[in-house]
């Protein structure tokens, strides 16, 4: 299992599409924070909820972690390469968990990265602009740990869909889809269903309070939730399946 | 102990019958040929052996084991199944490292292998500018990596060149020379005959020869071409032996004889010989002959 792990992580290190999702999400989130800083006008970046919406990265970070562990499991299918890792290591419920845990470990060097930047550099912004900050020592943790807890969780989310779908441009367009259609739909029409979506949940997580959201803690445990689920069922398929 | 055995594979894809009851033994320290037409059921076979795919009924056991049972397989067994399972962004080198971590081996054994099949030099260039034949290399040295006893290639001669066929060939001796086992499945018989101990040949998913490569020869009757430079004399001595030949120039074809048999009668009647060969094309004309209808 650790020898399968190290493998793993190796496999992210040595292409560069994970380099290349992870300077992509470096690019929007500094994108992001600059411009909403920037271009806000000074009444809109006073209160709590604004500072708060500054400081946490968002769907951006999450989409890229979940990528970047979609890509694990399904790269590996595109290529062909599944054939020579499952005639290495059999097991392949030890393929799988590696892989889980690599996506986690990818998704909390993504959130690390992109939530110190958001708070970074908007905290720079804002007293730049001379505004104080709105936000409590919890706000800060809740965006800290609450949105490398999500942005993490979603690496192991993106394996799980991966290993269900295996079909890299499918399962791509099913993230993207699920992401932007139908979290936003379900959440704008019908927001009690809606939040119970995995990037309401997450946004839950980090402390956000836009109306229709979780609680923190309700956040974070259904977020887990479909993590728990989608990992499951990618394993339980993945033992099941013929690989051609 | 056997280092492959098949008990009753089958394999159905929905109504079609991929594998069909097949069941075969290989012994330690010899090269088996796996051969059919394409779409004969050989690498749904080898797929099988290999644990990655799981057979609808009978089984398999690769060294004693089922596959997926081997404790750290890929010290035992070495596979390719296709030559182009490559991230082609990956240099050759970082696919083998990313093998060898999985069952622990060190950076080194990459090394190793990648001298073995003549690629340390392309080793850090990324896959994708690799030529079809750097591919095959690298795939096998994929399978080399835990200097396996027993190696299962699927058309590992696809698509090189007559050189590279020949590399193939004389590695295989070399491996099989060491008391190991190997199992190369292919469409073309030619390509493989003159490295193969005993052939497997399957059509339609079953098993319609398993003999080693003289009898395979002998058993339908080939052709064997022999230049001499008294061929009426020759023809006449194989007469008495009840062979047929026909006579062009300096040269007779004989059938329904090996090679063997033709200079031993030659031999008898002191008639002396400047060539002596079974036709490659005969060979070819017994799988063809084989495999293009079902046994019934």
């Amino acid at each position: 299992m650790i020898a399968q792990l190290k493998a793993e992580l190796l496999k992210v290190r040595s292409t560069r599409t994970t380099l290349g999702l992870f300077a992509g999400m470096i690019g929007l989130t500094l994108l992001i924070v600059l411009l909403t800083g920037l271009l806000t006008h000074h009444d809109g970046l006073t209160s709590r909820h604004d500072q708060r919406g500054l400081f946490a990265p968002g769907a951006v970070a999450l989409i890229f972690s979940g990528l970047a562990g979609l890509l694990l499991v399904t790269s590996e299918y595109r290529y062909g390469t599944i054939r020579p890792t499952f005639l290495f290591t059999p097991r392949r419920a030890d393929v799988l968990s590696a892989k889980l845990t690599a996506g986690l470990l990818a998704g909390l060097v993504f959130g690390a990265v992109s939530v110190g930047l958001a708070v970074g550099i908007g905290s720079l912004i804002l007293s730049a602009r001379g505004i104080g900050s709105a936000l409590s020592g919890g706000d800060f943790a809740l965006i800290v740990f609450g949105g490398l807890a999500g942005i993490a969780l979603l690496g192991a989310f993106g394996v799980g869909l991966g290993a269900i779908l295996r079909n890299q441009v499918g399962a791509v367009i099913a993230l993207l889809s699920w992401e932007f259609v139908v979290n936003s739909l379900l959440f704008g029409l019908a927001p009690s269903v809606g939040r119970f979506m995995p990037t309401p949940a997450a946004d839950a997580l980090m402390g956000l309070k836009t109306t229709h959201l979780l609680p923190p803690a309700a956040g974070g445990a259904v977020l887990l939730a479909w993590t728990a689920v989608l990992a499951l069922a990618g394993l339980a398929l993945t033992l099941r399946r013929d690989v051609t | 102990m056997t280092a492959v055995v098949a008990e009753s594979l089958t394999k159905r894809f929905g109504s079609v019958l991929a594998v069909d009851d097949l069941s075969f033994t290989l012994e330690p320290g010899t090269i088996t040929g796996f051969l059919g037409p394409n779409g004969a059921g050989k690498t749904t076979t080898l797929r099988m052996l290999l644990g990655l795919a799981a057979p609808t009924s009978g089984r398999s056991l690769v060294l004693g084991k089922p596959y997926a049972e081997l404790e750290r397989a890929a010290l035992s067994v070495g596979a390719v199944l296709e030559a182009t399972d490559f991230h082609p962004g990956r240099s050759g080198r970082d696919h083998l490292r990313t093998l060898g971590r999985a069952v622990g081996l060190p950076d080194s054994r990459a090394d190793d292998v990648l001298r073995a099949v003549e690629l340390h030099e392309a080793g850090k260039r990324r896959v994708k500018g690799y030529s079809l034949g750097m591919r095959q290399r690298l795939g096998l040295a994929g399978a080399l990596l835990g200097d396996p006893e027993l190696l299962i290639l699927d058309e590992p001669a696809n698509g090189l060149d007559p050189e590279g066929v020949r590399w193939l060939r004389d590695f295989l001796r070399a491996f099989a020379s060491q008391g190991r086992t190997v199992l190369v499945s292919s469409h073309v018989l030619a390509e493989v005959a003159q490295t193969v101990d005993q052939v497997l040949i399957i059509t339609h998913g079953r098993l319609v020869v398993e003999s080693s490569l003289p009898q395979l020869t002998s058993r339908v009757g080939g052709t064997v071409r022999v230049r001499t430079p008294n061929p009426d004399q020759l023809q006449a001595a194989l007469r008495r032996e009840h062979l047929d030949a026909t006579c062009d120039h300096q040269t007779l074809l004989v059938r329904g004889a090996d090679t063997d048999r033709v200079g031993e009668i030659a031999f008898a009647a002191g008639v002396p010989i400047h060539e002596l060969l079974t036709e490659g094309s005969s060979l070819e004309d017994i799988f063809l002959e084989l495999t293009s209808e079902p046994s019934s």
